[in-house]
């Protein structure tokens, strides 16, 4: 029944993420690739609201764009993936919605 | 969810330690012209699903994502070449590559017939490539366990 | 059985090719006679408003196209209803009949499909 939800877009110049986020279902789960990891900006405003999402719901992030962004301090709940990881990710959810 | 397998995080790159078991059949949809980082991203999910046993049933490239089955691009010496590297996933694997005729037409991505049909002075599409409509999308997608879109500007 | 797929149309109407590009699948999709959803959210929401004036823009009318979906066999339609509320659109003026849905009920939309794309 669950969703993986998927966001490639900076948090803090476009809506997607604001978006995405009220429709994050408690077995959902949110993978964070491309400039969509700036949300897990330490102390941002996006890093707060992914924090405040439901403990059910599963945060992923595409581990070499985290890697390029020399994003830190990463929220225990992320975790990250490799393209391996990212394929079976796709797997274990029912559904992949790309936020285009 | 999340019973058959875990990840832990080992020098901030997590490890993937219980494969989660039967071979899937995926659709792979790409939005997005060559230099945008979803093309890239795509062909390395692509890669991936590869090499861990899954199947690609189709490539249907939509939208901006025609110009990702263009033989014109031509990427800086230093520069990755994108849709070069997918033309050769597509021929290497033997993969069912399909170009949105609809799309193709709209942003100049032609193949010979279209070119002739509409007197246009060139084709474009690159040779891995089928242009078709989206019928073949959402046959694919009947068919398929999973289809994965990347894209958007 | 048939799979479901389900299209989110995030765009306004004249932001470019992908309004009419999300309807495009559904039609193609409507042709095989397959089960399918179109849910309207954020600016896509904006192809709902009544009145528009395509020709203004030299555009094809898109509003004409998405009511003809019902003789497409397409009547699975929804809106978002914070993202009709965030742009002050009356939920009772729109240009097609809608489900309209809060959060709870897109969540819960979503995962009734075999297959989302959102453009």
């Amino acid at each position: 029944m669950a969703t993986l939800h998927m966001l490639s877009h900076s948090p803090f110049s476009d809506s997607r993420f604001s978006s995405c986020l009220p429709l994050l279902g408690d077995t959902d789960a949110l993978l964070l690739s491309g400039d969509a990891t700036y949300a897990l900006t330490a102390g941002s405003k996006p890093a707060t609201a992914l924090e405040r999402l439901s403990e059910q719901v599963a945060v992923f992030a595409l581990a070499e764009d985290v890697q390029a962004r020399a994003i830190t301090a990463l929220p225990p709940r992320v975790q990250l993936l490799d393209y391996a990881g990212f394929v079976e990710l796709t797997c274990r959810y029912e559904r992949v919605n790309s936020w285009l | 969810m999340g019973a058959d397998g875990f990840f832990i995080r080992v020098a901030g790159v997590s490890c993937r330690l219980f494969r989660n078991g039967a071979p899937m059949k995926f659709v792979i949809a790409l939005f997005a012209p060559p230099h945008s980082p979803a093309a890239r991203r795509a062909l390395r999910f692509a890669e991936a699903a590869l090499a861990g046993g899954h199947e690609i049933s189709r490539l249907f490239f939509y939208q901006d994502g025609v110009h990702s089955a263009s033989a014109n691009v031509v990427a800086a010496q230093d520069e990755l070449d994108v849709a070069a590297q997918w033309n050769r996933f597509v021929t290497a694997n033997q993969l069912d590559g399909v170009v949105c005729i609809a799309a193709g037409l709209r942003r100049g991505v032609l193949d010979a017939g279209e070119a002739q049909r509409y007197q246009r002075p060139a084709a474009n599409l690159a040779a891995g490539w089928e242009l078709s409509g989206l019928g073949q999308l959402h046959e694919a997608a009947q068919q398929a366990d999973r289809l994965v879109c990347f894209g958007g500007q | 059985m048939a799979r479901s797929m389900l299209i989110i149309s995030r765009q306004a109407p004249w932001a470019g090719p992908s309004a009419r590009e999300a309807l495009d699948i559904v039609l193609a999709g409507g042709a095989f006679e397959l089960p399918l959803g179109l849910l309207f959210l954020d600016d896509g929401v904006f192809q709902l408003a009544a009145s528009q004036q395509a020709a203004s823009l030299e555009q094809k009318d898109l509003t004409a196209n998405l009511q003809a979906l019902p003789l497409f066999g397409i009547d699975n339609l929804f809106a978002a209803r914070r993202s009709l509320a965030e742009r002050n659109l009356d939920e009772a003026a729109l240009a097609l009949p809608v489900e309209i849905l809060d959060d709870s009920g897109l969540s819960n939309l979503i995962n009734r499909y075999d297959h989302v794309i959102t453009i």
